[in-house]
């Protein structure tokens, strides 16, 4: 119907998902579901998520609590990656002078 | 990827299943694509260990392949996406979690401080609210409090937009489950995936927090004509045989209306024109993209007498091969 997917859904992409599991899923929230007319819906981003999120619980055998707390640090890595591409691609649009100034500053933090 | 599922694994054949399933949780362990985001070859090791894992778990799939039954590439997965592809795109509602409940507060700081930054990890909000000198903490001191209180939780809500509403523009309306509404402005230029957070509109605080932030993931509805590419649309245009040979100016569907577009004499089906600044405006710009109309010549329902005998005669004298070195 549209670009989101429903619980059926998910579970017929996630092939090892079962409906037990997404709704432990839910309720660690690992991952949030969206409220919708039709009831709870997921992005294609939740179905790449639950695959990572299905592999962590078989490699590791993650409670969902552990999993909460891997996921947690897991999307703040990839936040601060955006964050730090962001800043980046801001610094290259500077003028050379200002990017060298830069290096030299991190050249000493980085030395501590 | 190697064809040896035993090699991918770092095993021989006289591998015991609990070898395998123990060489492969270590592989997984250290290569997982999503754990090790800088690391291009963690993707391949990974898939190389998965498939082969995939193959030797199931002790008679083992069997059939080391009968020779089977092939290794035979159980290859089909291309999958990894959740490092989505977990970067702004507004990604899971990176905006986790660090903002707590203890202390900013009652009413961080209100002033609107959308933009939503998802940005408080080093970076604190950097930009004070080179936007918004008047806010000095220093990013942050005051210390001895009783709880924390943000209320964000609530999640999908939106499907049309195509046309999300190129100009909308205002619409999100039910919620207690019969309440919500608005939701819909900016223009919207793209399909872009959540919009509204602050505050989601469930209350917890002793002097502020109430959460609504998030609203949009999903834009395909068109039966148009294709959005970034800032550009793209169409096809269905022309006769004779606009083809001869040219001249025929209609064409616009985002805003039919214009008018002259097809070059000579047109051939696949040929591309492009109508400038007809596209979708850039956010934050007067810009537009492009329209791009990719020609497809539609030969006439019935070919008459007269047509083809044309054609038998033309042929004749004006032979011309467009397949040529195709076939040799």
């Amino acid at each position: 119907m549209s670009g989101f997917l429903t619980e059926d859904d998910v579970l017929e992409r996630v092939a090892p998902l079962t409906r037990v599991q997404l709704a432990t899923f839910v309720e660690a929230e690992v991952v949030t579901p969206m409220e919708s007319p039709d009831g709870p819906v997921f992005r294609r981003m939740d179905v790449v998520r639950m695959e990572l999120l299905c592999e962590l619980t078989e490699t590791y055998a993650l409670e969902p609590d552990a999993l909460g707390v891997v996921m947690g640090l897991v999307d703040q890595l990839h936040g601060v990656r955006a964050e730090l591409r962001a800043v980046l691609e801001a610094l290259e649009a500077e003028s050379d002078e200002t990017r060298l100034r830069v290096v030299e500053v991190l050249k000493v933090s980085r030395a501590g | 990827m190697s064809t040896d599922p035993y090699a991918a694994l770092g095993l021989t054949k006289t591998a015991t299943a609990d070898d395998i399933k123990k060489a492969y949780r270590k592989i997984a362990k250290v290569s997982h694509p999503d754990l090790n985001p800088d690391d291009t070859t963690a993707e391949a090791r990974f898939k190389a260990a998965q498939a082969a894992y995939d193959l030797l778990k199931d002790p008679e799939q083992r069997a059939r392949f080391d009968r020779g039954e089977i092939d290794a590439s035979g159980q290859e997965q089909a291309q999958r996406s990894y959740y490092r592809d989505y977990a970067e795109q702004p507004g990604n509602p899971y990176r905006s979690r986790g660090g903002r409940a707590g203890f202390g507060g900013d009652p009413g700081g961080a209100q002033g401080f609107e959308g933009d930054f939503g998802d940005a990890s408080d080093i970076f909000a604190e950097f930009m609210r004070r080179q936007q000198g918004s008047g806010g903490r000095a220093g990013g001191q942050r005051g210390w409090q001895t009783e709880f209180s924390a943000p209320g939780q964000d609530r999640h809500y999908a939106l499907e937009v049309s195509f046309l509403d999300a190129i100009f523009g909308a205002r619409s309306e999100i039910t919620l489950p207690d019969g309440g509404a919500i608005a939701v402005q819909i900016p223009a230029g919207t793209r399909d995936g872009q959540v919009i957070r509204l602050r505050g509109k989601g469930a209350p605080g917890f002793g002097d927090g502020p109430p959460g932030d609504a998030l609203i993931t949009l999903s834009v509805r395909p068109h039966e004509l148009f294709e959005r590419d970034g800032d550009d649309i793209r169409i096809t245009l269905p022309i006769t045989l004779d606009e083809a040979v001869l040219g001249g100016k025929v209609e064409a569907p616009t985002i805003e209306g039919p214009v008018n577009l002259t097809v070059p004499k000579g047109a051939s089906s696949g040929q591309v024109l492009r109508l400038r600044g007809r596209g979708v405006k850039r956010r934050g710009s007067d810009q537009r993209g492009d329209q791009f109309v990719e020609l497809s010549i539609r030969s006439p329902r019935t070919i008459d007498d007269e047509l083809a005998a044309f054609m038998e005669s033309w042929r004749k004298t004006n032979g011309y091969n467009p397949r040529g070195g195709m076939t040799s």
